[in-house]
């Protein structure tokens, strides 16, 4: 039963290796994370040793081989964020919720990320959770914001950025409280 | 065929020659750390670095990899080739202070220290120069170990840093590292082989007559493969060491050594 | 309602449709309201829907439509909203303005004072983009149908003239195609500035028939986003622009490889590429020319580093994106060992306009070396933050000024930094040079892929060095010694610089590491690494001198290298900073000025950040 997703996967692509990366967002979009014993057996059915994979999956950024928490908190680090005080909202947020940046919280209810540049500099400094945008944040409002999750959101759209399709449908699932 | 002229030396050499293979037949030493002959050279450490002619300016390229597809001149012991070189090596050095094999070619570059402070941490010694992930992925097989994370950070290890299950231990690794970061330790009490650091234990097929540790299963099963003999004829040929085999085949024979004139 | 969701078997069949789309219905009143990502994160979905419903009960022989458009580049003043006809424009538009603009703009065809553009200096109000200065200065060829079209509706494009230039392209020999784009002087927009021309030849005259054309949509530069709003808010033009590439050069297959951040740039193409597929300009035998070509998107998995070409096809090819070595061109030896014809976005979105107005005529704009326009990402300091398009050849005191509005705050300009974390920092003295690929690189810089970023006198030069090699720590894929370790070397002697640990000798130390990453890296990251700082110590060398010597960060930056201290004046007693200062370094009495006592302060600033007067100040 499980192989079968990992089948259609490769299937989807044509069984072509170059295409590696796509496959492995698409396991990870599924599960939420890779999970090791997933990329063993893409390893087996596309015939690419798993060293390759672990080697691509600790490259990339965006992979994760560790569960993720419920709720993901996104700081662009970009030189314009940063010039506007975007490391002291980060420093905040991993002193009040004991969570460094590419880690989640001991309750599993966040995980921080970094990155660089989201392309969105007038909103420096910008703050995204749960796909929704936070623009011209500070320290005081990143940990309200925060605050304001909850675990029991199990409506929990981890729609990402994309959520807005173009003709405006607007973010389906619950909002944060602003 | 070109012609390829090294600090003033001349060479003829073939189409695609690297100026690596050049200086060798001009009988010239550029230093390497990431080059083996029996891998394509990536160009990675940057030790090998010397100063080709464009005709108006010089250019820096390693010597490992560029392709020769004209007449060249190159200069391994220009000012601005020398100070580049010796700027990797010291920054090797900070990296990786402990590796005897590194400040033994240091010393014949004429470099004796460095004047960087060691801020990144090497797994014993390791500069990450991918040999042993590429003699493991293409001359061996196995895909045993890879690089692992990105930057600095970067590390060689097999997958989610678990001992490998795909490792024959067939020693690749240790043999071509430039730095003594790989070893291979036998354990005759558990009849393992084990490549440090990766942690791989692999079971060794024992002399049933006098317990000495042989070959590993996996390497031995690996060889199988292209011998096209089966595990079994072989588990029966392989019951001995060579030492034990040779005495029992004289017994075999009545051979009794004192009798020989 | 027309609609381009047949295949077009020939080059008459597509003109039909152009005929046809282009006879736009006059009458019709039509609200853009701008979703790119930067208006999106301010609410401008939920505006869009507002006036969507508005329109469709609108009724009464009123023909209103409602049109989610692209990225304007004002990101200043979102969300943008514009009425045609008479192309007003409204900004920081909110739900609530919706009826009164609907009522007042749409039905009653007045125009809503407040919600104008008022020049900040003479308060004058500008009804339309033409009179809004941000505007008027630009000149806009690839970002021309930004905010006019929509961005998923190939109807629109067909319908400002889309597709022309691929009409004429197939009428044209590949030689001639690429001679055009030769005489337009096109130099790559990413940063690599090499003549796109001269790719395109070496890549068509390469042995083999299999070839490739890619889009690098990797835009990795912090504070640029110029790509995301040229994929976000016309895709089209950009698969136009690779479809006559690929003709010319000879590639059947192509490939788009897009930033894992950019998931909007990622869905607006593939809509785009699924309706190219349904109308026949992608596939089999388009437009009956025996040509057959398609176009894959692959999505970044979070790598600066794969902005780099051969880095970029190494995560194509399904592995770590390291470079290698590029003594054989990647035009002959490319994504699987085939010829490959790499450009960046806006290199490809420049070609549509290339061939339909001639190389000629694209020549007559910008300089000698740059031909042409380029989109700037002004940002950071500076009043007007936004994207900018503007012919070569402008003086950065037009775009930071002119356009820019000048520095925010009334505060002192002290820098614009462009070409990314491969660039460097140009002081004042120089507002006046041409921007062009050759002047910014004299200059110590480059052009990159066209961040600008605004730098007043609140920023430390040091701290702005120190910030971009952080980054390439980073994002350094590790395969290189100097690069892998010669960043983190030259972090930690600037780490120590704004620390107050500076040591004579860490100038020149810096110097040396800069020297050696510029000869003996693999790839342009390591190569360029050291630009922010050698520029920074170039143009600033005193404040590099002051923190070492004096311990001191002039532009009370550093901490620990300024001190803070209270306004009596501005001082209301609360006793709020007191309160919150973690070592009780701060005694006063209620409503009598306060005071810091210097030798216990350890200058973490939270008195500064509490103070709601704006008492405390650094000194």
């Amino acid at each position: 039963m499980e192989k079968e997703v990992i089948t259609a996967i490769i299937g989807r692509y044509e069984r072509d290796s170059g295409m590696l990366i796509p496959m492995m967002q698409d396991l990870q979009a599924e599960f939420g994370y890779l999970p090791p014993e997933k990329l063993r057996m893409l390893s087996q059915e596309l015939d690419v040793p798993l060293s390759r994979l672990y080697s691509v999956a600790t490259f990339y950024s965006s992979f994760r081989l560790a569960p993720s928490g419920q709720h993901e908190v996104t700081l662009c680090m970009g030189t314009v964020c940063y010039l506007k005080g975007a490391d002291r909202i980060s420093k905040r947020i991993c002193e009040t919720f004991k969570v460094e940046p590419g880690g989640t919280t001991e309750d599993r209810l966040f995980t921080l990320q970094a990155v660089n540049c989201v392309g969105a500099c007038a909103l420096a400094p910008v703050m995204i959770v749960d796909g929704k945008y936070y623009d011209g944040v500070t320290p005081d409002s990143a940990v309200k914001v925060i605050s304001g999750l909850s675990l029991e959101d199990d409506e929990k759209e981890k729609a990402g950025p994309s959520s807005k399709s173009s003709k405006g449908s607007g973010a389906s699932g619950k909002e944060v409280q602003k | 065929m070109f012609k390829v002229t090294i600090d003033g030396i001349t060479v003829q050499v073939e189409k695609e020659s690297t100026i690596l293979q050049a200086a060798e037949k001009a009988g010239i030493w550029i230093p390497t750390l990431c080059y083996n002959p029996a891998l394509e050279p990536v160009g990675a450490c940057r030790l090998c670095m010397v100063e080709i002619d464009r005709g108006g300016w010089k250019q820096l390229v390693t010597a490992c990899n560029y392709p020769v597809r004209r007449d060249l001149t190159v200069s391994v012991s220009s000012e601005r080739a020398v100070k580049t070189r010796q700027g990797v090596m010291k920054l090797l050095l900070a990296r990786a202070p402990e590796s005897a094999e590194l400040h033994d070619m240091a010393e014949r570059m004429g470099v004796r220290s460095t004047p960087y402070p060691k801020v990144t941490e090497s797994q014993r010694n390791c500069i990450l120069c991918g040999l042993c992930t590429e003699v493991c992925e293409e001359v061996i097989g196995c895909s045993a170990i890879g690089f692992a994370g990105r930057g600095v950070d970067r590390v060689v290890a097999a997958p989610f840093r678990q001992p490998s299950e795909d490792c024959i231990a067939c020693g690749a690794c240790a043999v071509v590292c430039p730095v003594g970061t790989i070893q291979i330790r036998i354990h005759p009490d558990t009849g393992e082989a084990e490549i440090s650091p990766f942690k791989s234990r692999v079971k060794l097929l024992v002399c049933e007559e006098c317990g000495k540790t042989m070959v590993t299963e996996p390497l031995a099963l690996q060889m199988l493969k292209r011998l096209d003999m089966d595990w079994e004829k072989f588990k029966t040929l392989s019951r001995l060491c060579p030492e034990c085999r040779r005495k029992h085949a004289a017994r075999a024979i009545s051979f009794v050594p004192e009798k020989v004139r | 309602m027309i609609a381009a969701d047949e295949r077009v078997k020939s080059p008459e069949e597509l003109k039909k449709v152009q005929k046809k789309l282009k006879k736009r219905d006059k009458s019709v009143v039509s609200v853009r309201v701008c979703i790119g990502t930067g208006c999106a994160a301010r609410g401008s979905h939920k505006i869009y829907e507002s006036f969507r419903e508005a329109a469709e009960n609108a009724g009464g022989g009123v023909k209103v439509e409602a049109k989610c458009v692209g990225c304007h580049g004002f990101c200043e003043r979102g969300p943008i909203v514009v009425i045609d006809p008479g192309n007003i424009l409204y900004q920081r538009v909110e739900e609530p303005d919706v009826d009164e603009i609907f009522r007042e703009t749409v039905l009653g065809g007045k125009v809503v004072e407040r919600l104008l553009y008022e020049d900040p200096d003479t308060g004058e109000k500008a009804k339309t983009e033409e009179m809004i200065p941000f505007y008027n200065a630009q000149r806009r060829i690839v970002l021309k149908e930004n905010g006019r079209i929509d961005p998923t509706s190939i109807e629109d494009y067909i319908a400002v003239g889309g597709f022309t230039a691929l009409l004429k392209a197939m009428t044209m020999d590949p030689g001639e195609i690429i001679d055009e784009v030769e005489k337009s002087g096109l130099r790559g927009r990413g940063g690599g500035g090499f003549l796109t021309a001269r790719k395109w030849r070496s890549c068509h005259a390469a042995s083999g028939k299999e070839k490739y054309v890619i889009c690098n949509g990797d835009e990795g530069d912090p504070g640029a986003f110029m790509d995301r709003s040229i994929m976000e808010g016309n895709p089209y033009s950009i698969l136009e622009g690779m479809i006559i590439g690929a003709y010319a050069i000879g590639a059947s297959r192509g490939y788009i490889y897009v930033r894992n951040e950019y998931p909007l740039a990622v869905e607006h193409l593939r809509k785009a590429l699924d309706q190219l597929r349904i109308f026949g300009l992608l596939g089999e035998d388009i437009l009956g020319a025996g040509f057959s070509f398609d176009i894959r998107i692959n999505r970044g998995g979070g790598a600066f580093v794969c902005g780099e070409s051969t880095a970029l096809i190494a995560s194509l090819e399904g592995r770590a994106g390291e470079p290698r070595a590029k003594y054989v061109h990647t035009v002959e030896s490319g994504l699987k060992k085939k010829p490959t014809n790499l450009n960046n976005v806006e290199t490809w979105a420049n070609i549509p306009a290339i061939i339909n107005g001639g190389g000629e005529k694209f020549a007559k704009i910008g300089t000698k070396n740059s031909k042409g326009t380029k989109v700037f990402s002004l940002v950071g300091k500076v009043v007007n933050t936004g994207l900018v398009e503007v012919p070569m050849g402008m003086t950065l005191r037009e775009i930071v000024y002119d356009i820019g509005g000048g520095v925010k705050d009334g505060k002192a300009f002290k820098a614009v930094q462009t070409g990314g974390p491969s660039g460097g920092c140009i002081p004042a003295e120089y507002l006046d040079a041409k921007v062009d690929f050759d002047e910014l690189t004299k200059l110590g810089s480059m052009m990159g892929s066209g961040g600008m970023i605004v730098m007043d006198e609140d920023n430390c030069m040091v701290n702005v060095a120190k910030y971009f090699l952080n980054f390439l720590r980073q994002e350094s894929c590790g395969k290189c010694t100097p690069c892998r370790e010669g960043i983190p070397q030259m972090l930690h002697i600037l780490d120590r610089i704004t620390s107050g640990r500076g040591e004579e000798g860490d100038i020149e130390m810096l110097e040396e590491l800069a020297e050696l990453l510029a000869d003996a890296s693999l790839c342009a990251l390591g190569k360029t690494a050291a630009n922010p700082v050698m520029s920074t110590i170039r143009y600033f060398r005193e404040e590099y001198e002051t923190h070492i010597k004096e311990k001191r960060c002039p532009a009370r930056e550093c901490r620990g290298m300024f001190l803070y201290d209270i306004d009596e004046e501005a001082c209301r007693g609360c006793g709020i900073c007191a309160k919150n200062c973690p070592i009780d370094a701060i005694t006063g009495e209620r409503k009598e000025p306060h005071v810091i006592d210097q030798a216990k302060c350890t200058k973490c600033g939270t008195c500064f950040e509490k103070c709601p007067f704006n008492a405390v100040v650094k000194v």
